[in-house]
């Protein structure tokens, strides 16, 4: 009997109209397979590359979040005592005569700024961008890999670079840098002016300065792919939502980043080649300094001309991935699927023309300030779309509650009170008194610190199977979230109060101003709920790691008959992704429950009068 | 040790995680992996629901709670005029944006709830409509557009600076590290220049440029000086930093500005509420009526010890949270008063020590004036006594003396200095007001040299004094002129200060 | 390994991604130096701005490195049509005038320096000092790649495939580009004084 080889439909339709791109004429007997380094190491598989991104951002999320505890345990108790904490942080830790121990002040701003450092940069933007569009981009456009997989390569490991000097910077004996994540000149150009701005700062700028060319490494590559090395029949307009929003954010990172090198360069001309960009009329230390004729106005510029578009590279991402995960737990297109392409390119637009409201009490012409105003507000007319369009991808859904899904609804959630705080800030006049207090705190953290955060784990909950074949336990994934939506608003709800009341941020201690000294019920309420939050994460770090070696495998291709075409590989990834030929899209990646079909992947043929696109 | 239980713990912790996992999964293989997740399904929508209901409840209940840090509310109250506005715009726009965090929060977890997986139920595919999408674009943009639109008003009010035209009080703050230095213009109403390169850290800690004649009557507070500023009046605070980014802020009056080394900025404000007035205000508070010192519940309470105060609002290093002043808002009256006791800094500090751009001009005009008003208040009053029948019995020996001041002879010799006249000629117009006046005139010096010599000298230099009155239209009958030389020094010549102390000339009134 | 792009039709002429992602790259150094000459207007309308004017050697760099362009487009042409001799020579006189514009470069600076423009004196010096540094850094990585594409033509056989081709267009690109900046910049730094 001769053997009957069953194909299936994906199988069939693969073969015969799929893109033969001739991958697997050239690459059997792979280079790739060989040697643990050029595996595991210096992979150049974007699926083990965003692995790698992943596991680091994961590590520096502990670190970020563990030196955030610390801080606030000085903030939130005060009068007790740190002493503890002496073995581990040694001369950190000023220990009085009766025995109690405090951060030292020095120490807490080193904190801070570190916190601030590592959780915006390696964690919200490596960690987060660099994880799923590494992950998803050749994956979901139907590519093999990425335009360059060896610059790919490069960029983790700049990143890892960019970290090892951070880690060892955390070692000094000055100490880290320690003047805020944003650096401002003349505090971070002068040693002199606080013992972080010495050797911390060097070492600061040289991991960032990394860091940068990290980013704008793999950004070139995200754009190359998405607009070269699309599949046959996979126009801009049948992306799934996650890819617009990655090549969106990669444009903007490819564009403000430089930027920023440019104010790190000239801030290490003024700190070791003695010029004056941004320093001028200075007397410290006992003597006035030979620099004349800089202004620290021209950093802040330089500065949040990424600083503004970066906030937007750590929620795009997010945002991309909660529009899927819903929709696909839904079982109903992404509500809007246009007006979200559009809101994400007027997002991304806009970013560019608000930086400056970061400044409205910086000593800037209030007359330039009128149009910073005007755009900061229009901004949150797409953002508001967004949140509307979320919602009413909800509405009339068969909605399936699982981890992945609850974190992208609680993202909705947080996004909704973060980003309504941010239409106080916007308001100029109002940033009179809110400016560098509590009120800010507690709006980015909700935004970036949570919001972002909630699209990550939602992201990684749900394509966790894609990396690890297996999946994640869903009882501690439904711990994890409740525990940390309600927390998270536990840590950061009050902090709108205290700013509101006028208490501002980065102060060690809030015992010199009667004003500010009578929130300390409150700010001990944050810090437990801080350290609870914590552990509640030490839940998700565990299941992770489990799931990884003994979580429920996978046994089925498609597990969530998700339409899009990164559940159309094998179980086992392979370089190149597909076994065969790259699958052929001839609709948008959102056809849940139409037409008596449950759902139609992209890959599957148009019927007589179908309409495709939407 | 403390690490290797740490560890235990945490690895303890690790597995009893893992193990509630489990029984999820295991649950599942008993009882079908379908009915398991419907079930945990509707649980958990439900729990999405309750969780919305105490969410807002709790958010209403909170914003309750903490209503007195509402801007604008209760005790908050803004202490300026433009603060009312600021505190408006907020709670205009928490107006708008808690109807809108309200509504969606609703939606989203009903709808969660509402749309769960259900028995027969079949998602709809409903992937856009335009009309939707085109009124909750448009709404957002009208309440943006209506925020911007007040906001801004409010801004160009608050944030351009003051014409020529204008009247306003203007005082300087300078930030460092850690501490803010207050200066207050004097007189003139004008703050004077200031300069980096001339700040000397033991008597010009500022750079204040003496040159320019409107530093001449500048005060600088002393560090635990309370900045007095009178109510209703318009106030322009010049900022500035001496080594990196500070902020002026000052929480109770919505005022702050970065200040920035190299590039003066500046706020302008009218305080509305006096110190004593916000202190009546808050009395009315339960919060307010605890004790101020909770070690000390029998002191005073917390109002009465109210005060505004300054603080740094742009992180400036180690010190940054405790850069703290007090502010005292008091009445016009009360500050005028208290703003005219202010030393000028240049007269007690700077005049005659090496930091003074002027120690080689012998008479600055200040000096002329300033002279000329002590002497119309002090010998003007007691020569007026002194002609009076009544005799006096508070008029003390010493009191008759008047040490002259501003009257220089060239070294070694009797000729008087041409900047003498300006005292000289004043006295001799006293003394034409006061005609009954007679005066002896008695040169001193100290004891280095021959003593026959000071005699001499002494003798002569007053002989050069009474002439010169006399050529002012005095008679000579009414002075008397005489030279002790080192006969009756006023402090011992052991020291250089006590030699110049010494060496005088003054005129005592006699019968 | 190279991902190819698809194409609707075969055979129809292929943007080479490698290339397109070169092209990338260059728009983040616009980027960067787009910050540096925004920040040398704001600071030189700021005032207390030293006006100097570049030194003759710049306008010599200047046609160096446009011949170099100009030589290198030339080998390129050589290397399509399998012209060995011509397009090694080509490559290397290339490389020898980058090496050159590197040389007058740093004597510009010594002219600068000599002329009274110093780094730290006043911050005109230092953008110039800066703004060129930073060109020549960039050149600096041109010049690299431009070694290895002269190793690779003395070393491998001349042979024409698809993918040396692109490899080449892509220094080729490159090299025009660092040209292209640093007319921009020369012609900036002249005009905006």
């Amino acid at each position: 009997m001769a053997e009957i080889i069953v194909k299936t439909r994906e199988e069939s339709l693969f073969e015969e109209q799929g893109y033969n791109d001739h991958f697997h004429d050239h690459h059997h007997g792979d280079k790739f397979k060989s040697g643990f380094l050029n595996h595991y190491v210096f992979s150049m598989d974007h699926k083990v590359i965003a692995r790698q991104f992943l596991i680091t951002g994961i590590i520096w999320a502990i670190i970020g979040a563990s030196m955030s505890i610390v801080f606030r345990l000085q903030l939130g108790f005060p009068e007790e005592s740190l002493a503890w904490l002496k073995p581990i942080l040694g001369k950190w830790i000023v220990v009085d005569a009766e025995g109690v121990g405090k951060l030292s002040p020095e120490f807490y701003y080193a904190l801070v700024t570190m916190h601030g450092t590592i959780i915006v940069f390696f964690v919200l933007t490596a960690g987060l961008s660099g994880t799923f569009s590494n992950l998803l981009i050749p994956l979901q456009v139907g590519a093999r890999d990425m335009a360059s997989p060896f610059l790919n390569m490069l960029s983790y490991w700049f990143f890892f670079m960019a970290g090892v000097v951070m880690f060892y910077s955390l070692f000094l004996s000055t100490g880290p840098f320690s003047g805020g994540w944003v650096a401002y000149p003349p505090l971070s150009a002068l040693p002199q002016a606080s013992a972080g701005s010495g050797t911390g700062m060097t070492l600061w700028l040289i991991s960032l300065t990394l860091f940068v060319v990290s980013v704008l490494l793999g950004g070139i590559n995200y754009i190359t792919t998405v607009l070269n090395l699309r599949t046959k029949g996979m126009s801009m307009w049948r992306l799934p939502l996650p890819i617009w929003a990655f090549f969106v954010t990669a444009i903007l990172g490819l564009l403000s980043f430089p930027v920023l090198a440019s104010g790190f360069f000239m801030l290490i001309f003024d700190r070791s080649l003695g010029t004056s960009f941004y320093l001028s009329d200075i007397f410290i230390g006992g003597q006035a300094l030979d620099r004349v004729g800089g202004s620290p106005i021209l950093y802040q510029h330089l500065f949040w001309f990424l600083g503004h578009p970066e906030v937007y590279i750590i929620i795009l991402p997010a945002m991309g991935i909660v529009s899927e995960v819903l929709s696909v737990n839904s079982r109903k297109p992404i509500f809007g699927y246009r007006a979200m392409v559009y809101s994400i390119m007027a997002i991304g637009f806009l970013s560019f023309i608000v930086w400056a409201h970061h400044m409205f009490m910086a000593g800037v012409n209030p007359f330039i300030s009128n149009f910073f105003v005007v755009f900061t507000l229009i901004i949150a007319v797409p953002s508001a779309v967004k949140v509307f369009n979320w919602i009413t991808t909800l509405y009339g859904g068969s909605i399936r509650l699982n981890s992945a899904n609850l974190f992208a609804i609680g993202f909705v959630s947080m996004f909704i009170s973060g980003g309504l705080t941010g239409i106080f800030l916007g308001n100029s006049a109002i940033d009179i008194q809110m400016h560098d207090t509590y009120f800010v705190v507690a709006h980015f953290h909700i935004v970036m610190g949570v919001a972002a955060f909630f699209g990550m784990f939602a992201g990684v909950y749900h394509w966790f199977p894609k990396m690890y074949q297996r999946f994640m336990n869903e009882t501690l994934g439904k711990i994890h979230f409740w525990g940390t939506l309600i927390l998270a608003y536990a840590i950061f709800w009050p902090m709108h109060y205290l700013g509101m009341a006028g208490v501002p941020r980065r102060y060690y201690s809030f015992d010199t101003f009667d004003a500010f000294k009578h929130f300390a019920e409150m700010n001990k309420f944050i810090t437990v709920a801080a350290i609870l939050s914590f552990v509640v994460q030490l839940i998700f770090v565990v299941n992770f790691f489990y799931s990884i070696w003994r979580g429920r495998k996978m046994t089925s291709k498609n597990p969530y008959n998700a339409a899009t075409l990164e559940w159309t590989t094998p179980i086992e990834p392979v370089h190149g992704n597909w076994p065969g030929n790259i699958p052929a899209v001839h609709r948008w990646a959102y056809d849940y429950n139409k037409d008596e079909r449950e759902f139609v992947p992209q890959y599957e043929p148009l019927k007589e009068g179908e309409v495709g696109d939407h | 040790m403390t690490i290797i239980g740490a560890l235990v713990i945490f690895t303890l912790i690790a597995v009893i995680v893992v193990q509630i996992g489990r029984v999820n999964d295991l649950a599942a293989k008993i009882r079908g992996e379908e009915e398991v997740m419907r079930s945990g399904n509707d649980a958990t929508g439900r729990w999405l629901v309750v969780f919305m209901v105490v969410f807002l409840v709790g958010c209403v209940y909170s914003s309750w709670h903490y209503k007195d840090v509402m801007l604008g509310y209760g005790p908050w109250e803004a202490s300026s005029e433009h603060g009312k506005e600021v505190d408006y715009l907020f709670n205009m726009t928490l107006v708008f944006t808690g109807i809108v965090f309200v509504i969606t929060h609703i939606l989203l977890f009903w709808y969660a709830y509402k749309y769960r997986i259900q028995q027969g139920k079949k998602a709809t595919f409903f992937a856009h409509d335009t009309k939707l999408e085109l009124i909750w674009t448009a709404i957002p943009a009208v309440v943006m557009a209506f925020l911007v639109a007040n906001g801004l008003v409010v801004w160009n009010n608050v944030m351009p600076d003051l014409g020529p035209d204008d009247a306003y009080l203007e005082i300087e703050a300078t930030g460092y590290q850690f501490a803010w230095d207050i200066r207050y213009p004097g007189k003139d109403g004008k703050i004077g220049d200031k300069d980096f390169r001339l700040i000397n850290m033991a008597n010009n800690t500022l750079g204040i440029n003496f040159n320019d004649p409107a530093a001449m009557d500048d005060a600088i507070l002393s560090g635990s000086d309370v900045i007095k500023l009178p109510v209703d009046s318009t106030i322009r605070v010049k900022i500035s930093a001496k080594d990196v980014l500070h902020n002026f802020y000052l929480p109770h009056f919505r005022v702050k500005m970065d200040a920035v080394p190299g590039m003066p900025t500046y706020f302008i404000f009218k305080p509305t509420k006096t110190t004593v007035q916000m202190r009546q205000e808050l009395s009315e508070y339960p919060e307010w009526n605890e004790p101020y010192d909770p070690t000390d519940p029998e002191g005073p309470k917390r109002w009465q010890k109210f005060d505004y105060e300054l603080a740094c609002a742009e992180l400036c290093g180690k010190g940054h949270y405790s850069m703290r002043r007090v502010l005292e808002i008091v009445s016009k009256e009360e500050y005028d008063a208290w703003a005219a006791t202010l030393p000028s800094f240049y007269k007690g500090n700077i005049r005659g020590t090496e930091a003074d751009p002027f120690r080689d001009k012998l008479l600055m005009d200040y000096e002329i004036q300033d002279r000329k008003a002590e002497l119309d208040a002090t010998v003007d009053p007691l020569w007026s006594k002194l002609g009076s029948a009544v005799r006096d019995s508070s008029i003390t020996e010493e009191s008759l003396i008047l040490k002259l001041k501003y009257v220089f002879f060239e070294t070694g010799s009797s000729n008087l200095d041409k900047l003498s006249s300006h005292e000289l000629d004043y006295i001799a117009g006293l003394m034409k007001k006061h005609p009954h006046i007679r005066l002896e005139v008695a040169g001193h010096t100290d004891n280095t040299g021959d003593a026959a010599a000071n005699r001499s000298l002494s003798q002569s230099r007053a002989d050069s004094v009474k002439a010169s009155l006399v050529a002012q239209g005095i008679a000579a009958s009414r002075l008397a002129s005489n030279g002790y030389g080192d006969t009756k020094p006023v402090e011992s010549n052991d020291a250089e200060e006590g030699r110049a102390k010494n060496r005088r000339t003054e005129l005592k009134v006699i019968k | 390994m190279e991902a190819t792009a698809f194409r609707k039709e075969e055979g129809s002429k292929r943007l080479n991604p490698q290339l397109f992602a070169l092209w990338v790259g260059m728009a983040s150094m616009v980027m960067l130096f787009g910050a540096f000459t925004s920040a040398y207007i704001v600071k030189q309308g700021a005032g207390n701005w030293l006006q100097f004017s570049l030194p003759f050697s710049f306008y010599i760099s200047t046609l160096t490195i446009i011949a170099s362009s100009f030589t290198l487009h030339l080998g390129y042409n050589a290397f399509k049509s399998l012209q060995s001799d011509k397009y090694k020579t080509m490559l290397l006189v290339s490389t020898m005038l980058a090496f050159v514009f590197m040389v007058l470069q740093y004597q510009g600076w010594m002219e600068m320096y000599a002329n009274g423009v110093d780094m730290r004196a006043n911050v005109g010096g230092s953008f110039f000092y800066l703004i060129t540094g930073a060109h020549a850094a960039h050149v600096l990585g041109g010049i690299t790649v431009l070694l290895v594409t002269c190793i690779y033509a003395f070393t491998l056989p001349m042979k024409f495939s698809e993918v040396r081709r692109n490899k080449i267009e892509m220094v080729l690109h490159f090299w025009h580009f660092l040209g292209a900046l640093w007319i921009y910049l020369f012609v900036f730094l002249n005009v905006i004084r």
